[in-house]
């Protein structure tokens, strides 16, 4: 059950930033992953700070490159549904439509979708783990079915994102904005491993915001998909996943972006796969030499040996569906 | 109705009677629901913590002064405070959907909407679907399919619908499998559901409803 | 748990004197008006509006609420408690701890008990250490933060081999074997062994299954002096409560008065008296007012019951011509920390003719939360091992699985030693293979797509489902024809309150509309047993339908002399009694009765005995038809269809809805439901609705199939009708593992069959 807070519902980002400047201040957009963690303990909340009412971060709208902006607090449910999203950067849509359930869409954000915290059981639980502070990641040698077999040490959760996968796949570039000023991040480096950062996901300070989510033009014939694996077919957290953006070119791949989720502490590029397509026509043998190249470099725990064989699997898949 | 509508809680033949029950409540917890316009709760600075807040809540087109903790939940706020305990309790994580309401004709959960985050947003809860005495055609559909077995779940079910309906008038079956799909059923009467969600859309299209 | 419904079944029998034994004998109906069609429920307008009234909706005047401090730790000795801080927080009105008066209770049975309502020996994550009650449940959970508990952390076992080491942790005074290895032996299986043509030998392993009901479990308390209503949610209003707590408190029944019209589910973790019960009623005392304690999602996840896991071994015998010749079963489980039945050997013993059978149990105590009854206890356990063994058979004799099953089918109970009072089994293989088009289905061709389609079918028995006595209904006849019953059995979800009143409605020939129930209250309604082993409605519906022909009786006796003609020829119509053979004779029921100085009629139905010389049990058998991506490893099922042999089907809606949710709990069962345990610190890793994973919407087949199977069982009781919720569950999750296998080609012996499961199995197949 939750500890008590104080509540500020703030008018203006400038009122965001410094409500958010005292100490155990926290962040809510639609307030799915902050309330679950509040209630869990699994970080102290002292003051809610929410955002909902900002009208200016939410909505789809284009930009002046062709590109479009999507605002931060834009619904996963009209992410899901929006027409220009579905026609163009099918992806996004897709994974949106993957994550929680109806509801969780509904009340979920973008950007909350990409700043939410890991779903590892050791650190949603009662456990004093490394990443709240404790000296041990108990996933090493514990019950790490559903944990990270790229990038993990010394923590080894996955990344729940499934719109983050989509978006480094699509090249997006997300802008954050603080009290002193924005800024404009890629998608790529907007996460931080567990290597250079144990306690903290992403590159925020604790009063910055993500406002916006920008998405390059598409042009010419792009094919984009997200494929999601998961123990259930709703409110579950990808096993592992696959986003690929393929630029097609007289039936050859021109470039390929292939991102990972559900497998590392943030979405995993496959770049040595990315190189294997690109310039080449798509065919069967090719995408099973996509799957293998993408999990070389694995390292699995004790019980998770089984990812490597999903991600290959799942990466010859979708691109044999894109064929 | 062969059911028994009496003896619910609170009138217990040792001498509580329903009208002494509601008074109570009303005293202890804004049981505002037969009042005109946005009553204040004195007896609810009791319960709240120091944090406290004063809310303008709009539930089932009525509106309602509650004063909340801020970590009070729109579930908590909708049952305890005001006394609508058609939605349910399951797992107050959004884990199960139970708890499911509309807000702004939306489908979310209450446990985890905070009740000062629904200030100014059109609640609607399972109790708001009645007409009257007489059930909505979500409510209807769900009797007439037998999609409930406990019935626990089954108001967080009907609002899924409800919401589903309201934003997609004619689902497909692959629409209503995904538009219920965040509402766990332990008694495992899906089936029935997905049928009692066609069912119900027939009957709102029929009703002229939308 | 075998052994207690063993017992039971047997007093359901023989240990019974009538209490007011019939003196007429009441004919099988012929056709039925009401009975056996498709009806709404009685309730569902209270289910569907949100009026229904859980347990978890009483709110009291003046009520609080209380919450309850557990032990973190897999194994720990409570050394201090210092409430101090917690006294003085916002809205607490009291704190229970073991040292408060009256607190020290001992609890889970055994001599000495196993333990007491707060042990300062915890002997699990979850074991109670204190609770709080306060104004709002924030400022209960508040104050349970703020007791100060002073821990010696003891060293834990959580998996039952280690548990029998010499060197394990002693969980309980007399070690950790759980009490004696229970052995069962029929015939000689060396000798079967010896005469067999195949013999196969494989392991099976079975996860922790977590009931997960929608409502979690919980009661609300209010004192009258030294009088106590209880709302609880429970599947027992009399054994399962009110026995329980005038027996812990020292009161007389009589001043416990138990409610619980509506029931969010408990599939068997609602069957024994909870302490959440008990200390609520203590914090009530000390506050002054009354209680509401519910448990948290969390809690019932880690302390209110399980299916325990199980590592069965199965050697079976078949000859060439597959008669099976012998079976012998090891299985070796944990109930947890304190006792509880966990045998899974019964169905090897009983669905099969098998002259040669052995089973050995044995379990150990282990630091992790204790098992309760869960849904047919056993029985999807041993038919995990069961079914799939009897598929291997048949294949290794290159027969069909039905026909190999078919070959080896009896009508005479195995260890009754009686004949069924109806054989299902065979009936529900044919005709379950019919529907669901098996022939059809084996002979399809497998095809070279990387999604591979299996078919799979397995069967089941329900050991219990006879019902029987102690249950009484009062039925109640008013002179406009308005007919209410009283009975204390509970409606748990499964559609008791409305057969009930269809049962009655028949028997009365009255409309359906004209009846009313009141159920589960123990202060107005009469007793009922608690509602498990699927014997509310085999238990119930047959005391509805005496007390409804006992009024009927009394009503046409007066009739027949007012009108002169013999009692058989007369009917009720409307409000009226009528002659058939002259519809001009004619009493309204109000004349009937003013002429006899009574407004109402009244009969008290009790449940007569079971046949002394028949077995009683349904059957079911289901087929499964799923998917396996071979590449990413998820299963899809595609399809399920059930045949059920419970007897008369009263509502065909209610049982096909029970039936369809049996399988969908099995499909959880096989696929998807595991308690995962932290090895490191024996503390559970999934103690929530998302990392325990029930299957949703999206997890089940809509192609989804109930081929109610009826041979008109005359002799079970007087309605024909017998037990459906368990059967309707036992063979889903072995049906699924055959169609794995069909699909793969690789055995999953141990459940669930994840996706992970899935793709080390092909792995392993890969590599040889």
């Amino acid at each position: 059950m939750m500890d008590n807070f104080d509540y500020i519902k703030a008018g203006s980002l400038a009122e965001a930033f410094k409500a958010l400047s005292t100490k155990g201040a926290r962040l809510l957009a639609g307030g799915t992953d902050l309330l679950g963690c509040a209630r869990d303990g699994v970080f102290p909340v002292e003051k809610v700070v929410s955002i909902s009412n900002i009208k200016e971060l939410k909505g789809i709208t284009a930009r002046p490159d062709g590109g479009l902006r999507i605002g931060a607090l834009t619904s996963l449910a009209d992410i899901a549904a929006d027409a220009s999203l579905t026609r163009k950067y099918q992806a996004l849509a897709q994974a949106a439509a993957a994550v929680g359930t109806p509801q969780i869409r509904e009340q979920g954000t973008l950007g909350g979708n990409i700043c939410q915290r890991p779903r590892c059981w050791y650190f949603r639980g009662d456990f004093l783990c490394l990443k709240k502070g404790g000296s041990v990641c108990y996933a090493v040698t514990g019950e790490n079915q559903y944990h990270a077999i790229f990038g993990g040490s010394p923590c080894f959760f996955v990344h729940p994102s499934d719109a983050a996968v989509a978006l480094a796949a699509l090249q997006a570039q997300v802008r954050v904005a603080g009290p002193s000023g924005s800024r404009t991040v890629r998608m790529d480096n907007f996460f931080v491993g567990p290597g250079k950062s144990i306690d903290k996901e992403n590159v925020l300070l604790p009063n910055e915001i993500v406002t916006e989510i920008h998405l390059p033009p598409a042009s010419g014939e792009v094919k984009s998909v997200y494929r999601k694996i998961a123990s259930r077919g709703s409110w579950d957290f990808a096993l592992a996943s696959v986003a690929a953006v393929l630029q097609l070119e007289n039936g050859n791949i021109r470039t390929a972006s292939l991102v990972l989720g559900g497998v590392a502490p943030y979405p995993w590029r496959i770049g040595a796969a990315e190189k294997l397509l690109a310039g080449k026509k798509l065919d069967k043998a090719l995408a099973a030499a996509a799957g293998n190249e993408a999990v070389a470099g694995a390292r699995p725990l004790g019980e998770n040996g089984y990812k490597v064989d999903m991600v290959k699997g799942a990466v010859e898949e979708v691109l044999a569906a894109i064929m | 109705m062969p059911e028994d509508p009496e003896n619910k809680a609170g009138e217990s033949n040792e001498g509580i009677s329903r009208r002494g029950f509601l008074s109570s409540v009303s005293a202890g917890a804004v049981a505002a629901a037969a009042l005109k316009g946005a009553p204040e709760a004195p007896a609810q600075e009791i319960h709240a913590g120091n944090k406290a807040v004063t809310i303008n809540l709009s539930v089932n087109g009525s509106t309602r002064k509650i004063l909340v903790e801020p970590r009070w939940t729109l579930l908590y706020v909708l049952r305890d405070a005001i006394g609508l305990t058609g939605t349910k309790i399951g797992c107050e994580r959004g884990e199960c959907g139970a708890c499911t309401v509309l807000i702004d004709g939306k489908p979310r959960y209450s446990c985890l909407t905070l009740a000062v985050e629904a200030e100014g947003r059109a609640i609607t809860t399972i109790e708001g679907l009645l007409e009257g005495d007489k059930l909505g055609p979500v409510q209807r559909a769900f009797a007439e399919e037998d999609a409930l077995q406990c019935g626990f779940c089954t108001p967080g079910q009907i609002m899924a619908v409800e919401g589903l309906l309201r934003s997609n008038p004619n689902p497909t079956l692959d629409q209503i499998r995904i538009g219920v799909s965040g509402n766990l059923c332990r008694c495992g009467v899906y089936k029935n559901v997905f049928n009692a969600a066609a069912k119900a859309s027939r009957l709102r299209v029929y009703k002229g409803g939308a | 748990m075998s052994e207690f419904y063993d017992k039971l079944e047997e007093s359901f029998r023989r240990s019974f004197e009538p209490a007011a034994p019939p003196d007429d004998q009441m004919q099988p109906w012929g056709g039925t008006r009401i009975v056996g069609k498709e009806l709404p429920r009685v309730d569902a307008f209270e289910r569907v509006s949100g009026k229904a009234q859980y347990t978890y909706d009483v709110i009291l005047p003046e009520m609080v609420y209380g919450a309850t401090l557990r032990c973190p730790h897999a194994h720990a000795m409570v050394k201090s408690i210092d409430t101090s801080a917690a006294e003085n927080m916002p809205g607490v009105v009291a704190i229970l701890t073991g040292k408060s008066p009256g607190a020290d209770i001992p609890w889970y049975g055994g001599k000495p008990p196993q333990s007491k309502l707060f042990d300062p020996h915890c002997r699990y994550q979850g074991d109670e250490v204190a609770a709080v009650a306060a104004q709002t449940p924030y400022q209960a959970w508040d104050a349970v933060k703020a007791i100060k508990v002073e821990y010696e952390v003891l060293p834990f076992v959580i998996d039952e081999e280690s548990a029998l080491k010499a060197d394990a942790p002693k969980i309980h005074e007399g070690g950790n074997a759980a009490g004696k290895p229970m052995s069962m032996r029929r015939g000689d299986v060396e000798k079967g062994f010896a005469e067999a043509d195949v013999e196969l030998e494989e392991t099976f392993c079975t996860s922790v299954q977590i009931h997960a009901n929608g409502e979690v479990h919980g009661s609300v308390i209010k004192w009258d002096g030294n009088k106590i209503t209880i709302w609880d949610s429970t599947q027992g209003v009399y054994d399962a409560c009110m026995i329980s707590f005038a027996r812990t408190m020292g009161l007389p029944y009589n001043n416990v008065r138990v409610i619980c019209r509506y029931m969010g589910g408990g599939f068997g973790s609602k069957l024994e008296m909870g302490k959440y019960t008990v200390m609520a009623a203590l914090l009530s005392r000390q506050a002054g007012r009354p209680v509401k304690m519910m448990l948290s999602r969390e809690e019932t996840m880690l302390c209110v019951g399980n299916r325990p896991n199980a590592k069965m071994t199965l050697k079976a015998g078949v000859k060439k011509d597959g008669t099976l010749t012998a079976l012998q079963l090891t299985n070796v489980y944990t109930p947890g920390a304190y006792s509880a039945g966990a045998s899974v050997g019964f169905l090897v013993q009983e669905l099969y003719k098998c002259p040669n059978v052995m089973v050995t149990e044995s379990g150990a105590y282990t630091n992790v939360g204790r098992a309760r009854a869960f849904r047919a206890p056993g029985f999807p356990t041993g038919a995990w091992a069961l079914e799939q063994m009897m598929d291997m058979l048949a294949e290794k004799l290159n027969m069909d699985p039905v026909e190999f099953r078919l070959k080896n089918f009896t009508d005479v109970s195995q260890t009754r030693k009686m004949p069924y009072s109806s054989a299902g089994l065979k009936d529900c293989l044919i005709e379950g293979a019919k529907k669901f088009g098996w022939k059809e289905a084996k002979a399809m061709p497998k095809g070279d797509s990387h999604i591979k389609r299996g078919f799979g079918m397995a069967a089941g028995l329900w050991m219990m489902g006879s019902g029987g006595p102690p249950y009484t209904a009062e039925v109640r006849m008013f002179a406009d024809g308005g007919v209410t019953i009283k009975a204390g059995a509970m409606d748990i979800g499964t559609g008791t309150k409305t057969v009930a009143c269809m049962v009655a409605a028949e028997e009365l020939d009255v409309p359906l509309e004209n009846i009313r129930i009141i159920n589960a209250d123990t202060a107005l309604t009469p007793y009922a047993s608690s509602s498990g082993g699927s014997m509310t409605l085999p238990g119930l519906v047959p005391a509805v339908r005496r007390g409804a022909w006992i009024v009927k009786r009394q009503i046409f006796e007066w009739a027949a002399g007012a009108l002169a003609v013999p009692t058989d020829d007369l009917e009720i119509r409307g409000n009226s009694v009528v002659s058939r053979s002259n519809p001009d004779k004619k009493r309204t029921l109000e004349e009937l009765f003013r002429s006899k100085g009574v407004m109402d009629v009244i009969g008290i139905g009790n449940r007569e005995p079971n046949p002394a010389n028949k077995a009683i049990m349904p059957f079911g058998a289901h087929f499964a038809e799923i998917e396996v991506n071979t590449q990413t490893g998820e299963v899809k099922v595609v399809r399920l269809v059930a045949a059920n042999e419970s007897g008369r089907v009263i509502n065909r809606k209610t049982f096909e809805c029970q039936v369809f949710g049996g399988m969908v709990m099995g499909l959880g069962y096989a696929l998807t439901e595991k308690r995962v345990m932290d090895r490191r610190t024996g503390k559970m890793c999934n103690a929530n609705l998302h990392d325990y994973k029930v299957p949703g919407a999206l997890d089940v087949p809509v192609n989804h199939e109930v081929l109610p199977v009826d041979l008109q069982d005359n002799e079970c009781n007087n309605v024909g009708c017998k037990g459906l919720g368990e059967p309707a569950h036992v063979p889903t999750a072995a049906a699924i593992a055959n169609a794995v296998y069909d699909a793969i080609g690789v055995r999953p012996n141990n459940g669930p069959i994840d996706s992970r499961m899935i793709l080390e199995l092909l792995s392993k197949k890969k590599r040889g």
